[in-house]
């Protein structure tokens, strides 16, 4: 099977996944302290299920190219590749932390553990470079559910 | 607090839980395709699984593989050739399987193998293959 391929810019990528990590390293630590900080996991869902629907709307992706990218602050890494299992898998981080913000509240325990693990696989994809969504994205296409 | 930490227990559960399950499933795989494959060679190969929606394949995997000098690497796409990766057990790309030159699988990695990684797979493999014939 060959599909045509585009140029991903995956420094935006990694911002991307840095930003998520980051957030809900603040939301889980800061916590702790304050707990409201706790909106910070609906706001990241919302975030990321934004970004996957409307690339435009993508916070942290637009923060590369806005900022950093042009001040020279990340340099660029285009690479031949796909854009959809990246965004597949942003969507699923997307659902995973709406799934944790509806528990937030009755069973913190259960919300914070789903949003944490959104944190450590998006952690594991920037150090190791294994995309756990991407990887749920070959399967379903490898089975006919997914049409690229 | 007591939230944060029971959450920090049970994501430890899960990744220790995921880490067990990788190593029992690569062992299985390893053990079911004991001598299934499909074309020996008179040196250990290996066969490397991926597919276009493999970002890791592009830009780690197959830049590991071009370091492994005069190695027979047999390249299949795990979604055009889904029965041979179904044999292998493949569940994520890149997956890459050191084969024995008498067709034995010795190794199969789930995920992004660096080249130092592959070289001691084949050397045991090299190793496997004169043990036998020394025995044989």
């Amino acid at each position: 099977m060959s599909t045509p391929q585009s140029i991903v810019d995956h420094s935006a990528l990694k911002v991307n996944q840095t930003g998520i990590v980051a957030t809900v390293l603040v939301a889980f630590l800061g916590s702790v302290a304050w707990r409201p900080l706790l909106v910070l996991i609906p706001l990241l869902a919302v975030v990321l299920l934004l970004g996957t629907f409307v690339p435009r709307l993508a916070l942290f992706k637009q923060l590369y190219f806005q900022v950093l990218k042009p001040r020279g602050i990340v340099k660029p890494r285009p690479v031949q590749d796909r854009p959809e299992p990246h965004n597949f898998a942003q969507g699923l981080g997307g659902v995973f932390l709406a799934v944790a913000s509806v528990f937030l509240i009755p069973l913190p325990v259960v919300g914070l553990a789903l949003a944490l693990l959104v944190a450590v696989l998006a952690f594991v994809n920037l150090a190791f470079g294994y995309c756990l969504g991407c990887q749920i994205f070959f399967q379903l296409e490898r089975r006919g559910f997914i049409r690229a | 607090m007591s939230a944060q930490l029971w959450a920090l227990a049970v994501v430890g559960a899960v990744v220790l839980a995921a880490a067990g399950l990788e190593t029992l499933r690569s062992r299985r795989a390893r053990r079911l395709t004991s001598g299934a494959t499909a074309a020996p060679s008179g040196q250990p190969y290996v066969i490397y699984f991926t597919g276009d929606s493999c970002t890791v394949c592009k830009t780690h995997q197959e830049p590991a593989l071009s370091k492994l000098d005069g190695v027979r690497v047999d390249k299949v796409d795990a979604v055009a050739d889904r029965a041979l990766a179904d044999r292998f057990h493949v569940y994520t790309l890149p997956t890459t399987v050191v084969m024995a030159a008498d067709g034995r699988t010795m190794h199969v990695n789930y995920g992004y193998a660096p080249a130092p990684k592959l070289e001691r797979q084949l050397a045991e493999a090299r190793g496997a293959a004169l043990r036998s014939a020394a025995t044989a």
